[in-house]
């Protein structure tokens, strides 16, 4: 229980998968001018994450690995990525199409995210159980959730705030960003994953 | 979108009306196909067919009563409360994966094989939407994810970034405050 507590606030604060492993930078650029949107975005993100990471765990051990067939993962990943997309989707539909028309804007936007793709490359490489590696994604995927909401919290204060016009824009945005970054630094030492 | 006090606002076109029914679809204002090759990547909302945003945009459409005689091709605006963003998201997505990794927590500490979790995770991720459905059920009676008609939009807007405001020139502004020159308000995910 230890390991996986210390596996998931590593996941989550210490490797972050935006601050540290820079990944998702675009949505997290783009999509964080309102915290309602980074929310649903992050939200959205999450359950993506955690179940295409299951599917990517069962089609890496029962196919790819079984069949020696590991130099196909990178693709096979992307089609179990855009299948799972596409299953929310239906799925999100078929529930209800009241939310589906609320949130279903998100879902093509998170096909070609490179965050989902990398947490699912990263673990391959973890050689983890699958509960473990579960519980990895599902941290993950919060704490790219977490840091798009700290972002656009942000962001929605610096739109009032006087910025120079020389840094005003992307250059005060990247500079938050770096800030962000430092102040996660914190974590480093807590737990390792 | 906009924030109002209370709620979260976007623009829709009338593409229909029927009765005392009209028909909407929401404009595109951000995400995909909101920069400048969209055109060119497919994303445009301009190009039709499978999986391009015009077509996810189509079967996003949307009714409201017709209350404000509104005619076909009008750009309205239309709210919903802001906790219904983050309240839907959460049924749709949080609580199927809490249901689902609930599940698997159990399964491994009782049987602890990685087979025994996964089909458990499947099913409390099927358990979870079935609740999904019964909660958003519940939030739809309530009205709280039904978009309302708060205004007309002005028919022909100026031509905008999807940022802003273009100056005459066409150029982006830089450095206007609130404003991200070069960026694309959102959704291009690498």
């Amino acid at each position: 229980m230890r390991d996986f507590v210390l596996l998931m606030i590593g996941a989550a604060l210490v490797n972050n998968v935006i601050l540290a492993r820079f990944l998702g930078l675009c949505s997290f650029m783009g999509v964080t001018t309102r915290i309602d949107t980074a929310a649903g975005m992050g939200l959205a993100t999450t359950f993506v994450i955690t179940v295409s990471s299951m599917a990517d765990w069962a089609v890496q051990h029962y196919l790819l690995d079984a069949y020696n067939l590991g130099y196909l993962r990178t693709v096979t990943f992307i089609l179990v990525i855009a299948s799972a997309v596409q299953f929310t989707e239906m799925t999100i539909k078929k529930v209800s199409p009241e939310l589906f028309q609320m949130l279903g804007i998100y879902l093509p936007l998170i096909t070609t995210n490179c965050a989902v793709l990398g947490v699912a490359l990263l673990l391959v490489e973890g050689h983890m159980s699958f509960i473990a590696s579960t519980l990895f994604a599902f941290a993950s995927s919060v704490g790219y959730s977490l840091v798009m909401v700290i972002f656009a919290g942000l962001r929605e204060r610096l739109v009032l705030a006087q910025v120079p016009r020389l840094f005003a824009g992307p250059p005060i945005a990247f500079i938050v960003a770096g800030l962000l970054a430092m102040a996660f630094m914190g974590f480093s030492g807590i737990a390792t994953s | 979108m906009s924030r109002d006090m209370h709620s979260v606002e976007g623009i829709a076109r009338v593409v229909g009306v029927d009765g005392a029914t009209a028909w909407l679809e929401p404009e595109q204002t951000g995400g995909c196909g909101s920069c400048a090759s969209a055109n060119s990547c497919g994303a445009g909302t301009s190009q039709g067919g499978i999986g391009t945003v015009a077509n996810r945009i189509a079967a996003r459409r949307f009714t409201l009563d017709n209350i404000s005689d509104l005619h076909v091709g009008e750009r309205v605006v239309v709210g919903v409360a802001e906790r219904a963003l983050v309240s839907a998201a959460l049924t749709a997505y949080g609580l199927p994966l809490a249901t689902a990794l609930t599940a698997g927590g159990i399964a491994d500490s009782y049987r602890g094989g990685d087979f025994a979790t996964m089909a458990a995770m499947a099913g409390g991720l099927i358990t979870g939407l079935l609740l999904a459905r019964l909660v958003a059920r519940r939030l739809s009676m309530r009205g709280e994810l039904a978009p309302r008609f708060l205004r007309r939009a002005p028919v022909n807007p100026p031509p905008k970034s999807p940022c802003g405001d273009l100056p005459p020139g066409g150029q982006k502004h830089l450095g206007r405050p609130g404003v991200f020159p070069g960026e694309t308000c959102g959704g291009s995910t690498t």
